[in-house]
């Protein structure tokens, strides 16, 4: 996008700008500034996701500096976001993140986007030695390498398939068949995979699983398959245009079963608004929602608060990418405080050590540097709009069976 | 039974890239331009009708006129203006230029659009046809059979009318065509802004089939390419032949082998009758 490498330009030379200034006077206020690196997705196929991202990144750093910036050993240091555009070619993502590193000096890394890239960058922060913080993976294959430096902010897939199987199967006896389809790729086939799993393990009949290459334009064929085996569950994985353009297929070759579970689209607005009356009733899950409540430590306070500032700066209401990527700062801001330090690492075992409430959940991570303690919330879209039906203590409403 | 179903979804989804391509094969087989900008093209046709649709209420397929008009005074301006001067230049350069065209405008496209996915839902929505086991999706029957309208027009023009002729002449010999007085650069121009035409055309025609977003331009222009070579270039049935040739395998390949692996049977057949008959399907020289 024209307008990011514009920026990013412009940035780059007020960043330069400062830096001599602060040389030329105390050469302290150069030292005043913590340096976050994301290297995102701006331009390309996956541009929708990157600028959610920056989104969210962008309303912690302006908040955080609003109040002062970061308190560390009594001196207050500006937060300042390093962005390179990778343009969705993961190796690029690697290289950004080793160039932010070693010339831009960050002093900490949010991680690119999804699974995928978010997995081939960590290995070059650890190298390095340098915090990480992933607002977008949630394969446990990102975490398991041992790595010291990598955090993510999203729970594991399961915790997103569980809880709607669990609600499912208590509430309708009758569901007994799934389709899953799932698009052949890291994210969208590990979370299909949970979901085979989970509905073997209480006895539902698998009867299709079907993937779908990156770049389908017609779903016909797998459609006509499913609808020949009579799922009462279509269970389908992708982004947002496949989800879409799957949804309309269903319709148009009659498959319209009591249960269609689509992920991950459906938290996002632009769904709705693009799937119009075929978007109802669908349900999904995701590892946030605007509805939930939580009274957090960190800079944004409650849930609420999040959501009204969210709303002063950008309209409507923030998604759970969004929202994980303000959080992925909030925490961040929370370790180096706790840390008294911008060390990487003191601020790395501060981040190991962590165990707060934020307005985005309770934050602990696991051994692998994943967090365990969020319950990611279940929901269904109904007249127009997000009902959350899950965990119980937010819920806004009760499952809806689609009628045959 | 179920393969009657697959075979329709086939049918339907050949009829779709028949409309995707025919104008990228004009393009290529007449000025021997590979248009990169083609699939660009289509999503700026969807724009236009998903816009007449959200804040004029006009239908899509009205709109197929107001995007075909619009498309043709870009594609006709961008050959006038910017592609004639290296028209006679290896096909690289023109592909590279087209290319960076594409690039532009894709990315103003991003600006002005966002990247974010819109679409197109009738009032009105065109439903199902049920007959027998056999569903047919009513939109892309309607779309189809609209497309395979302005084919026809497209292949009645070429044949008929004293410009379609010029058109012809300048791809069957560029030197004959200038000596008999034909404008070739005019030509040119018309026959870039006519593929564009069709692209647009075609693009308000998805509109109401596929989600909208500039990022979907290289989808398009991928099935484009593939149809074009599988039928033969530069001739209107065998766009025609490709586009239902390449829906058919997709579908059977699907079906039988599992969607992953539909687009590689269709690339793996290509390669082979790539080998086996290089001027594809139907491809001759000329439109007859």
């Amino acid at each position: 996008m024209l307008s990011s490498r514009i920026s990013r330009r412009t940035f780059a030379a007020a960043a330069t700008a400062a830096a001599l200034a602060g040389l030329s006077t105390t050469g302290a206020s150069a030292q005043d500034v913590i340096r976050v690196g994301a290297p995102l997705p701006l331009t390309g196929p996956l541009s929708p996701e990157g600028v959610k991202q920056q989104r969210g990144y962008d309303l912690w750093a302006e908040t955080a500096n609003a109040k002062g910036g970061i308190k560390v050993d009594g001196k207050n240091y500006k937060v300042e976001i390093v962005y390179v555009d990778y343009a969705s070619n993961t190796p690029r993502a690697v290289q950004a993140a080793e160039r932010l590193i070693t010339e831009d000096k960050v002093n900490f890394l949010f991680s690119p986007f999804g699974s995928g890239a978010a997995k081939a960058a960590s290995s070059v922060s650890e190298k390095y030695g340098i915090p990480t913080l992933a607002a977008t993976a949630s394969s446990v294959q990102v975490y398991d390498q041992g790595y010291k430096y990598l955090f993510g902010t999203f729970t594991p897939n399961d915790t997103l398939t569980e809880p709607l199987l669990e609600i499912v199967t208590a509430k309708n006896k009758d569901v007994k068949r799934v389709a899953i389809l799932a698009r052949n790729d890291l994210f969208p086939l590990a979370i299909a995979q949970e979901m085979d799993k989970g509905a073997k393990t209480r006895n539902l009949e698998v009867v299709t699983f079907e993937r779908y290459a990156i770049g389908t334009m017609d779903h016909a064929a797998a459609i006509t398959q499913m609808r020949a085996a009579k799922p009462d569950w279509v269970f389908a994985t992708g982004y947002i245009n496949d989800l879409i353009l799957i949804r309309k297929q269903m319709n148009d070759l009659g498959l319209n079963p009591p249960v269609v579970t689509m992920i991950a689209g459906p938290a996002y607005k632009e769904f709705i608004e693009a799937g119009g009356a075929l978007a109802e009733n669908i349900s999904s899950a995701a590892w946030w929602h605007p509805a939930v409540r939580y009274k957090g430590q960190d800079l944004f306070g409650t849930t609420e608060a999040f959501n009204e500032a969210w709303t002063k700066k950008y309209g409507g209401e923030a998604d759970y990418a969004e929202a994980s990527a303000a959080a992925a700062g909030a925490v961040l801001q929370l370790a180096i405080e706790k840390a008294n330090s911008i060390d990487p690492k003191k601020v790395r075992d501060a981040l190991a050590a962590m165990d707060v409430e934020t307005f985005y959940g309770k934050v602990k991570f696991g051994e692998t540097g994943q967090i365990t303690s969020l319950e990611p919330p279940v929901f269904q879209i109904q007249d127009g709009k997000p009902v959350v039906i899950h965990p119980a203590a937010i819920k806004q409403g009760d499952l809806k069976f689609i009628g045959r | 039974m179920i393969y009657l179903q697959v075979l329709a979804n086939g049918l339907v989804l050949g009829g779709l890239y028949a409309c995707i391509a025919v104008g990228f094969s004009l393009v290529w087989g007449v000025l021997n331009v590979i248009n990169i900008l083609h699939g660009t093209f289509i999503v700026l046709g969807s724009y236009v009708a998903y816009y007449a649709y959200a804040y004029a209420g006009i239908h899509p397929f009205a709109s197929v006129v107001i995007a075909g008009a619009l498309l043709y005074v870009v594609g006709h301006g961008i050959q006038a203006g910017v592609i004639n001067r290296v028209i006679t230049a290896p096909v690289l350069i023109t592909l590279t230029l087209t290319f960076g065209l594409d690039l532009m405008l894709n990315n103003a496209m991003l600006v002005a659009f966002t990247a974010d996915y819109k679409k197109v839902n009738l009032a009105n929505p065109l439903g199902s046809i049920e007959i027998g086991p056999v569903f047919l999706p009513g939109d892309r029957v309607a779309a189809m059979v609209l497309a395979l309208l302005l084919t026809l027009l497209l292949y009645r023009l070429l044949r008929d009318s004293r410009i379609g002729r010029a058109i012809v002449a300048v791809r069957m010999d560029r030197e004959a065509a200038a000596l008999m007085g034909v404008d070739v650069k005019r030509i040119n121009a018309v026959t870039f802004g006519l593929g564009a035409l069709m692209a647009g055309a075609a693009g308000a025609l998805l509109s109401i089939i596929y989600p909208i977003s500039p990022l979907n331009s290289s989808m398009f222009l991928g099935k484009a390419f593939v149809v074009c070579v599988l039928g033969g270039l530069g001739s209107v049935p065998g766009a025609m032949v490709g586009g239902l040739a390449l829906g058919i395998i997709e579908s059977f390949g699907a079906s039988w082998f599992g969607p992953e692996h539909a687009v590689t049977l269709s690339f793996g057949l290509l390669l082979l009758l790539l080998f086996v008959r290089p001027s594809g399907l139907l491809g001759k020289r000329g439109y007859e």
